[in-house]
């Protein structure tokens, strides 16, 4: 981290990424909408992807990454 | 899907005798095709040609039906796509594009497909990950700065780019993506990608993906992502970004927030040109074979119709030479 550590914004400090950060402001915005426009915000915010790290050329252990609560893979 | 499964548990079910009676009866049917073909037997003949058009009709409706699916999934892709172009192009007037920035750790992200049936896309972005990688490796090796050759890593998106790139470039895969496209794609998908990326300390990424231009043209591309310590190089020594003002305490700090911001961005907006880019490609592909497919068919419909009327006019013939013989 630079020199303006002390300075820095509390959510850095509290480990996480600027994204990590944005994309919790964007959930808190789009949970504050009104109805009609709540569940066309709501698609807006689901993620499903699988990813698996490699080591010495080999596949390790696959993680699913997925917030559609469980319509994930139905959906296309 | 549930049929196969249900003769597999037939055949597991009734053990190997089953299964090399199979086997023998399937011999069997082919060894007298075979000889029907050789010994030009009128009927059978037929019948195989009969067959082959059926099969090569049925292919034709199915690549017809596919070309039809994907030529409509192209159509909401590319309101998509061209609504992601408007997050990136700010940071490319911003802050330049520069794929010729050296690093000690380069991340390669080439971006493809899951599933395939859509032309060349996919090994044109292997092939192009291969070109970089070498060409990275040697622009290394040629500027001789006394550092240690660069590492490089790729973090492959999609399973047919894995397929490929796991031949020959197993030992450089960091990790792999896969099924970004199942459900549609979002900013905060791509975040969570990024914070992935984010994961291996690069100091430079270059996305390689195919953008959209046209429903008949898709150019790989590679974006290039710097980390914060590259962008300030990259400035220090004149790049785009010195001619902006930056206000504030914290220079570092957003140029961190900024680089972060870039990568989520730039990943979106290739994620996105590759849908639309597999999609048109497929709809192209799919295109050809429906038309080849046709071709096929007219030439097979044109043996059949000549080997029928040629058995007619022997028919004709024998009865008309026979009846002759009979008179004289």
């Amino acid at each position: 981290m630079s020199s303006s550590a002390a300075a820095s914004a509390y959510w850095r400090v509290a480990g996480m990424t600027y994204l990590k950060y944005s994309n919790l402001c964007a959930d808190m915005v789009r949970a504050a909408l009104k109805e009609p426009a709540k569940a066309k915000a709501k698609a807006r915010e689901i993620i499903y992807f699988r990813q698996a790290l490699w080591k010495d050329g080999q596949p390790q252990k696959q993680v699913i990454t997925d917030t559609t609560g469980g319509s994930g893979g139905k959906l296309s | 899907m549930s049929l196969r499964r249900a003769g597999l548990a037939l055949l597991r079910q009734q053990g190997a005798p089953l299964v090399e009676s199979l086997s023998a009866t399937t011999q069997q049917a082919q060894g007298a095709v075979r000889e029907a073909v050789e010994g030009c037997s009128r009927g059978v003949s037929t019948l195989a040609v009969k067959q082959r058009m059926k099969s090569v009709g049925n292919i034709q409706k199915i690549t017809k039906a596919m070309k039809m699916v994907a030529a409509s999934k192209m159509r909401s892709a590319t309101a998509a796509t061209e609504n992601s172009r408007g997050i990136v192009q700010p940071f490319l007037r911003m802050l330049g594009d520069m794929p010729d920035t050296q690093g000690a750790k380069a991340v390669f992200v080439p971006v493809t497909s899951d599933k395939g049936l859509c032309g060349g896309i996919n090994s044109t972005v292997c092939k192009y990950t291969r070109a970089t990688v070498k060409a990275v490796r040697d622009g290394a090796a040629a500027a001789d700065s006394g550092e240690a050759a660069p590492e490089m890593m790729l973090v492959v998106m999609g399973e047919k780019g894995r397929a490929q790139l796991q031949r020959d470039m197993r030992d450089n895969i960091y990790g792999t993506v896969a099924d970004t496209n199942k459900v549609k794609i979002t900013f905060p998908e791509a975040s969570a990608i990024a914070e992935e990326l984010l994961k291996t300390e690069y100091d430079t990424a270059r996305i390689l993906y195919n953008r959209f231009v046209s429903a008949i043209n898709q150019k790989p591309t590679i974006a290039t992502v710097l980390s914060p310590d590259a962008l300030e190089r990259a400035a220090a020594e004149g790049g785009a970004m010195d001619s902006y003002e930056l206000e504030g305490p914290d220079r570092p700090e957003m140029l961190m927030d900024l680089a972060e911001f870039q990568l989520a961005a730039t990943l979106y907006n290739s994620m996105m040109e590759n849908n639309c880019s597999e999609q048109s490609s497929r709809m192209s592909a799919m295109e050809n074979s429906t038309k080849n497919a046709g071709e096929m068919l007219g030439k097979l419909t044109l043996t059949y119709n000549r080997t029928r009327q040629a058995s007619i006019t022997t028919e004709l013939i024998e009865i008309i030479s026979g009846a002759t013989a009979l008179a004289g």
